[in-house]
Protein backbone atom coordinates (compact mmCIF):
# COMPACT_ATOMS: atom_id res chain seq x y z
CA UNK A 1 0.00 0.00 0.00
CA UNK A 2 2.78 2.57 0.83
CA UNK A 3 4.26 1.82 -2.27
CA UNK A 4 1.38 2.74 -3.90
CA UNK A 5 1.29 6.05 -2.20
CA UNK A 6 4.73 7.01 -3.38
CA UNK A 7 3.80 6.60 -6.32
CA UNK A 8 0.64 8.59 -6.31
CA UNK A 9 2.16 11.24 -4.48
CA UNK A 10 4.70 11.93 -6.87
CA UNK A 11 3.36 10.47 -10.38
CA UNK A 12 1.58 14.23 -10.91
CA UNK A 13 4.93 15.69 -10.27
CA UNK A 14 6.50 14.01 -12.68
CA UNK A 15 4.02 14.13 -15.87
CA UNK A 16 3.86 17.91 -14.77
CA UNK A 17 7.52 18.17 -15.01
CA UNK A 18 7.39 15.91 -18.52
CA UNK A 19 4.60 17.95 -19.92
CA UNK A 20 6.59 21.17 -19.09
CA UNK A 21 9.26 19.90 -21.17
CA UNK A 22 7.54 18.48 -24.47
CA UNK A 23 5.57 22.04 -24.49
CA UNK A 24 8.78 24.04 -24.03
CA UNK A 25 10.28 21.99 -26.77
CA UNK A 26 7.13 22.06 -28.80
CA UNK A 27 6.83 25.83 -28.64
CA UNK A 28 10.83 26.02 -29.69
CA UNK A 29 11.90 27.25 -26.32
CA UNK A 30 14.10 24.62 -25.64
CA UNK A 31 16.82 23.25 -27.63
CA UNK A 32 16.72 19.03 -28.77
CA UNK A 33 19.62 18.10 -27.05
CA UNK A 34 18.06 19.82 -23.66
CA UNK A 35 14.84 18.35 -24.39
CA UNK A 36 16.57 14.84 -24.51
CA UNK A 37 18.27 15.21 -21.81
CA UNK A 38 15.62 16.45 -19.67
CA UNK A 39 13.65 13.18 -21.04
CA UNK A 40 15.86 10.65 -19.51
CA UNK A 41 16.19 12.79 -16.31
CA UNK A 42 12.50 12.56 -15.41
CA UNK A 43 11.51 9.17 -17.31
CA UNK A 44 14.13 7.76 -14.93
CA UNK A 45 12.86 9.05 -11.87
CA UNK A 46 9.58 7.71 -12.84
CA UNK A 47 11.35 4.06 -13.79
CA UNK A 48 12.71 4.35 -10.29
CA UNK A 49 9.91 5.26 -8.30
CA UNK A 50 7.59 2.78 -10.13
CA UNK A 51 10.03 0.34 -9.65
CA UNK A 52 10.67 0.65 -5.97
CA UNK A 53 8.38 -2.29 -4.98
CA UNK A 54 9.73 -4.78 -7.42
CA UNK A 55 13.27 -3.73 -6.77
CA UNK A 56 12.29 -3.98 -2.67
CA UNK A 57 11.06 -7.95 -3.57
CA UNK A 58 14.47 -8.20 -5.42
CA UNK A 59 16.92 -7.21 -3.02
CA UNK A 60 14.95 -8.84 0.36
CA UNK A 61 16.49 -11.31 2.13
CA UNK A 62 20.46 -11.04 0.45
CA UNK A 63 22.21 -10.39 3.29
CA UNK A 64 24.33 -7.86 1.60
CA UNK A 65 21.40 -5.39 0.32
CA UNK A 66 18.99 -6.58 2.67
CA UNK A 67 16.93 -3.48 3.81
CA UNK A 68 13.45 -2.28 5.74
CA UNK A 69 10.10 -1.83 4.53
CA UNK A 70 9.17 2.06 3.35
CA UNK A 71 8.02 3.96 6.26
CA UNK A 72 5.32 7.10 6.11
CA UNK A 73 8.67 9.25 6.66
CA UNK A 74 10.54 7.80 3.53
CA UNK A 75 7.76 8.58 0.87
CA UNK A 76 7.28 11.99 2.99
CA UNK A 77 11.14 12.91 2.55
CA UNK A 78 11.14 11.13 -1.25
CA UNK A 79 8.42 13.14 -2.35
CA UNK A 80 9.82 16.47 -0.86
CA UNK A 81 12.99 15.77 -3.08
CA UNK A 82 11.37 14.92 -5.86
CA UNK A 83 9.32 18.17 -5.51
CA UNK A 84 11.97 20.45 -4.91
CA UNK A 85 13.86 18.91 -7.77
CA UNK A 86 11.15 19.91 -9.82
CA UNK A 87 10.84 23.41 -8.38
CA UNK A 88 14.39 24.23 -8.87
CA UNK A 89 14.87 22.87 -12.07
CA UNK A 90 11.96 25.56 -13.63
CA UNK A 91 13.39 27.93 -11.86
CA UNK A 92 16.55 27.53 -12.61
CA UNK A 93 15.31 27.36 -16.33
CA UNK A 94 13.57 30.73 -15.63
CA UNK A 95 16.70 32.44 -14.19
CA UNK A 96 18.62 31.83 -17.19
CA UNK A 97 16.08 32.73 -19.76
CA UNK A 98 16.09 36.14 -17.81
CA UNK A 99 19.65 36.53 -17.73
CA UNK A 100 19.73 35.84 -21.66
CA UNK A 101 17.10 38.37 -22.22
CA UNK A 102 18.95 41.29 -20.06
CA UNK A 103 22.17 40.49 -21.54
CA UNK A 104 20.62 40.45 -25.05
CA UNK A 105 18.41 43.71 -24.18
CA UNK A 106 21.85 45.70 -22.49
CA UNK A 107 23.80 44.66 -25.67
CA UNK A 108 21.18 45.60 -28.33
CA UNK A 109 20.72 49.08 -25.99
CA UNK A 110 23.87 50.00 -26.12
CA UNK A 111 24.80 49.71 -29.53
CA UNK A 112 21.39 51.06 -30.39
CA UNK A 113 22.19 54.37 -28.07
CA UNK A 114 25.75 54.49 -29.00
CA UNK A 115 25.91 54.65 -32.56
CA UNK A 116 22.57 56.98 -32.34
CA UNK A 117 25.08 59.40 -30.48
CA UNK A 118 27.42 58.94 -32.99
CA UNK A 119 25.12 59.67 -36.17
CA UNK B 1 39.40 44.87 -71.19
CA UNK B 2 37.84 46.06 -68.10
CA UNK B 3 39.77 45.46 -64.72
CA UNK B 4 38.43 43.30 -62.20
CA UNK B 5 38.12 45.22 -59.09
CA UNK B 6 39.61 43.38 -55.87
CA UNK B 7 37.16 42.27 -52.94
CA UNK B 8 38.03 44.20 -49.82
CA UNK B 9 37.81 42.89 -46.85
CA UNK B 10 35.78 44.48 -44.13
CA UNK B 11 37.62 43.63 -40.67
CA UNK B 12 36.03 45.02 -37.79
CA UNK B 13 38.79 45.25 -34.61
CA UNK B 14 36.67 45.14 -30.93
CA UNK B 15 38.75 45.93 -28.36
CA UNK B 16 36.61 45.64 -25.19
CA UNK B 17 37.86 48.29 -22.41
CA UNK B 18 37.67 49.24 -18.55
CA UNK B 19 39.17 52.17 -17.30
CA UNK B 20 42.22 52.54 -20.19
CA UNK B 21 43.01 56.30 -20.60
CA UNK B 22 46.19 55.45 -19.85
CA UNK B 23 47.21 53.50 -23.02
CA UNK B 24 43.78 52.77 -25.03
CA UNK B 25 45.39 56.32 -27.42
CA UNK B 26 48.66 54.28 -28.11
CA UNK B 27 46.79 51.06 -28.98
CA UNK B 28 43.99 52.50 -31.06
CA UNK B 29 47.08 54.41 -32.97
CA UNK B 30 49.44 51.25 -33.55
CA UNK B 31 45.84 49.36 -34.97
CA UNK B 32 45.58 51.65 -37.23
CA UNK B 33 49.33 51.72 -38.60
CA UNK B 34 49.16 48.42 -38.71
CA UNK B 35 45.80 48.00 -40.54
CA UNK B 36 46.88 51.25 -42.78
CA UNK B 37 49.48 49.41 -44.63
CA UNK B 38 47.09 46.48 -46.11
CA UNK B 39 44.27 46.97 -47.97
CA UNK B 40 41.55 45.71 -45.54
CA UNK B 41 38.51 47.93 -44.74
CA UNK B 42 38.70 48.50 -41.27
CA UNK B 43 36.75 50.14 -38.49
CA UNK B 44 37.78 49.99 -34.66
CA UNK B 45 35.37 49.57 -32.26
CA UNK B 46 35.83 50.39 -28.48
CA UNK B 47 33.55 48.46 -26.64
CA UNK B 48 33.54 50.84 -23.01
CA UNK B 49 32.32 48.44 -20.43
CA UNK B 50 31.21 51.06 -18.27
CA UNK B 51 34.60 52.72 -17.87
CA UNK B 52 34.95 56.10 -14.99
CA UNK B 53 37.69 57.43 -16.70
CA UNK B 54 38.34 59.04 -20.08
CA UNK B 55 38.61 55.59 -22.37
CA UNK B 56 35.87 56.45 -24.61
CA UNK B 57 36.62 60.45 -24.73
CA UNK B 58 39.99 59.04 -25.80
CA UNK B 59 39.29 56.85 -28.42
CA UNK B 60 36.39 58.24 -30.21
CA UNK B 61 39.10 61.88 -30.43
CA UNK B 62 41.59 58.72 -32.13
CA UNK B 63 38.65 57.91 -34.84
CA UNK B 64 37.28 54.40 -32.78
CA UNK B 65 33.51 54.05 -32.94
CA UNK B 66 32.39 53.49 -29.07
CA UNK B 67 29.66 51.56 -27.99
CA UNK B 68 29.11 52.56 -24.26
CA UNK B 69 28.04 50.23 -21.97
CA UNK B 70 25.29 50.91 -19.86
CA UNK B 71 26.14 48.56 -17.02
CA UNK B 72 29.44 46.66 -16.40
CA UNK B 73 29.46 43.50 -17.39
CA UNK B 74 33.17 42.18 -18.05
CA UNK B 75 35.21 41.26 -20.91
CA UNK B 76 32.95 38.01 -22.04
CA UNK B 77 30.17 40.50 -22.09
CA UNK B 78 32.44 43.77 -23.56
CA UNK B 79 33.33 40.89 -26.54
CA UNK B 80 30.01 39.45 -27.05
CA UNK B 81 28.31 43.14 -27.75
CA UNK B 82 31.58 44.03 -30.44
CA UNK B 83 30.72 41.06 -32.03
CA UNK B 84 27.31 41.33 -32.52
CA UNK B 85 27.95 45.08 -33.22
CA UNK B 86 30.67 43.56 -36.20
CA UNK B 87 27.79 40.68 -37.61
CA UNK B 88 24.82 43.30 -37.26
CA UNK B 89 27.10 45.85 -39.42
CA UNK B 90 27.69 42.81 -41.98
CA UNK B 91 31.61 42.49 -41.35
CA UNK B 92 33.29 39.66 -42.79
CA UNK B 93 36.32 39.25 -40.24
CA UNK B 94 36.50 40.71 -36.38
CA UNK B 95 38.79 41.00 -34.51
CA UNK B 96 39.60 41.01 -30.86
CA UNK B 97 42.47 41.92 -29.37
CA UNK B 98 43.34 43.70 -25.28
CA UNK B 99 42.95 47.49 -24.47
CA UNK B 100 45.98 47.18 -22.04
CA UNK B 101 48.56 47.28 -25.40
CA UNK B 102 49.79 43.67 -24.37
CA UNK B 103 49.16 42.73 -27.96
CA UNK B 104 51.11 43.61 -30.64
CA UNK B 105 48.94 44.66 -33.97
CA UNK B 106 50.81 43.64 -36.79
CA UNK B 107 50.37 40.16 -35.14
CA UNK B 108 46.73 41.10 -35.63
CA UNK B 109 47.10 41.71 -39.30
CA UNK B 110 48.73 38.50 -39.57
CA UNK B 111 46.46 36.61 -37.89
CA UNK B 112 43.43 38.00 -39.88
CA UNK B 113 45.82 37.11 -43.15
CA UNK B 114 46.15 33.57 -41.81
CA UNK B 115 42.51 33.09 -41.44
CA UNK B 116 42.20 34.02 -44.96
CA UNK B 117 44.48 31.98 -46.44
CA UNK B 118 43.56 28.79 -44.54
CA UNK B 119 39.87 29.31 -44.44
CA UNK B 120 39.80 28.55 -40.66
CA UNK B 121 36.58 30.18 -38.94
CA UNK B 122 38.53 31.03 -35.08
CA UNK B 123 41.81 31.98 -35.33
CA UNK B 124 43.81 32.09 -31.56
CA UNK B 125 47.04 34.30 -31.08
CA UNK B 126 48.75 32.13 -28.24
CA UNK B 127 51.19 33.92 -26.13
CA UNK B 128 52.57 30.15 -25.12
CA UNK B 129 53.84 28.81 -28.68
CA UNK B 130 56.65 31.19 -27.51
CA UNK B 131 56.30 32.51 -24.06
CA UNK B 132 59.38 34.94 -24.17
CA UNK B 133 59.05 37.97 -21.79
CA UNK B 134 56.44 36.06 -20.02
CA UNK B 135 56.64 35.52 -16.21
CA UNK B 136 56.74 32.17 -14.56
CA UNK B 137 53.84 32.85 -12.85
CA UNK B 138 51.60 33.98 -16.01
CA UNK B 139 53.06 30.84 -17.72
CA UNK B 140 51.92 28.48 -14.53
CA UNK B 141 48.33 30.25 -14.49
CA UNK B 142 47.58 30.10 -18.47
CA UNK B 143 49.16 26.56 -18.95
CA UNK B 144 46.88 25.48 -15.68
CA UNK B 145 43.47 26.92 -17.52
CA UNK B 146 44.60 25.66 -20.92
CA UNK B 147 45.23 22.06 -19.18
CA UNK B 148 41.70 22.52 -17.17
CA UNK B 149 39.77 24.23 -20.59
CA UNK B 150 41.00 20.23 -21.78
CA UNK B 151 39.92 18.58 -18.97
CA UNK B 152 36.01 19.99 -19.07
CA UNK B 153 35.82 20.74 -22.10
CA UNK B 154 38.23 18.33 -24.65
CA UNK B 155 40.01 21.57 -26.02
CA UNK B 156 43.59 21.15 -26.65
CA UNK B 157 44.48 24.85 -26.84
CA UNK B 158 47.96 26.15 -25.34
CA UNK B 159 46.51 29.19 -24.84
CA UNK B 160 42.83 29.08 -23.79
CA UNK B 161 42.77 32.61 -22.57
CA UNK B 162 44.09 34.34 -24.75
CA UNK B 163 42.45 38.00 -25.80
CA UNK B 164 43.78 37.45 -29.47
CA UNK B 165 41.45 35.94 -31.43
CA UNK B 166 40.25 36.07 -35.16
CA UNK B 167 36.31 35.31 -36.48
CA UNK B 168 35.38 34.64 -40.07
CA UNK B 169 31.68 35.55 -40.35
CA UNK B 170 30.41 32.10 -40.19
CA UNK B 171 31.77 31.84 -36.37
CA UNK B 172 30.25 35.69 -35.40
CA UNK B 173 27.11 34.22 -36.66
CA UNK B 174 27.35 31.22 -34.97
CA UNK B 175 29.60 31.52 -31.82
CA UNK B 176 27.18 32.55 -28.50
CA UNK B 177 28.51 32.07 -25.27
CA UNK B 178 26.61 32.13 -21.58
CA UNK B 179 29.55 33.51 -19.34
CA UNK B 180 30.40 36.88 -18.98
CA UNK B 181 33.79 36.81 -17.17
CA UNK B 182 37.21 36.33 -18.08
CA UNK B 183 35.90 32.11 -18.25
CA UNK B 184 34.34 33.54 -21.46
CA UNK B 185 37.63 32.73 -23.39
CA UNK B 186 37.57 28.86 -22.65
CA UNK B 187 33.35 29.02 -23.12
CA UNK B 188 34.07 29.86 -26.68
CA UNK B 189 36.39 27.68 -27.54
CA UNK B 190 33.82 24.91 -26.06
CA UNK B 191 31.16 26.70 -28.34
CA UNK B 192 33.34 26.82 -31.21
CA UNK B 193 34.06 22.91 -30.80
CA UNK B 194 30.23 22.60 -30.56
CA UNK B 195 29.14 24.41 -33.77
CA UNK B 196 32.19 22.07 -35.30
CA UNK B 197 34.10 25.43 -36.03
CA UNK B 198 37.74 25.34 -37.42
CA UNK B 199 39.63 26.33 -34.65
CA UNK B 200 43.43 26.90 -35.30
CA UNK B 201 46.48 28.86 -33.52
CA UNK B 202 49.62 31.23 -34.19
CA UNK B 203 52.41 32.63 -32.18
CA UNK B 204 52.10 35.88 -31.02
CA UNK B 205 54.55 38.30 -29.17
CA UNK B 206 52.97 39.39 -25.76
CA UNK B 207 54.02 42.87 -24.20
CA UNK B 208 54.27 43.21 -20.82
CA UNK B 209 55.13 46.38 -19.64
CA UNK B 210 54.67 47.45 -15.68
CA UNK B 211 50.92 49.12 -16.54
CA UNK B 212 49.92 45.57 -18.49
CA UNK B 213 51.46 43.74 -15.51
CA UNK B 214 49.56 45.80 -12.99
CA UNK B 215 46.45 45.48 -14.78
CA UNK B 216 46.90 42.09 -15.98
CA UNK B 217 44.63 38.91 -14.35
CA UNK B 218 46.57 37.46 -11.78
CA UNK B 219 46.48 33.74 -10.55
CA UNK B 220 44.03 34.31 -7.59
CA UNK B 221 41.41 35.30 -10.64
CA UNK B 222 42.06 31.50 -11.95
CA UNK B 223 40.27 30.15 -9.38
CA UNK B 224 37.35 32.11 -9.81
CA UNK B 225 37.28 30.89 -14.07
CA UNK B 226 37.84 28.07 -12.39
CA UNK B 227 35.32 27.74 -9.72
CA UNK B 228 32.54 29.59 -12.68
CA UNK B 229 33.81 27.07 -15.07
CA UNK B 230 32.70 23.75 -13.60
CA UNK B 231 29.25 25.56 -12.35
CA UNK B 232 29.03 25.72 -16.25
CA UNK B 233 30.01 22.77 -16.89
CA UNK B 234 27.71 20.88 -14.63
CA UNK B 235 24.70 22.72 -15.25
CA UNK B 236 24.96 22.45 -18.59
CA UNK B 237 25.13 18.23 -17.96
CA UNK B 238 21.57 18.92 -16.36
CA UNK B 239 19.99 21.12 -20.09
Amino acid sequence: MRYIILVVLNLPIILLALLNIITQYKMKRMSKRRFIKQLILWVATLTIIAGSYPLYNLIIGRPSLDSIDLSVFDIVQTTAIIFLFYIINKQRQKSEQNERRLRDLHQELSIKLSLHEKN
Amino acid sequence: MSKIKPVTKKICVVIPAFNEEQVIKDVILDVKSSFDKTNYQTEIVLVNDASKDNTAKIAKKYGATIINHILNTGAGGATATGLSYAQQNDFDIACTMDADGQHASEDVVKGVKLLIEHNIDLMIGSRLISSQGMSTAKIIGNKGLSFITYVLFGINSTDSQSGLRIFSKTALEQLHWKTNGYEFCSEMLWRAKQQKLHISEYPIQAIYTEYSMAKGQNNWNAINILKNLIRRRVVEMFE
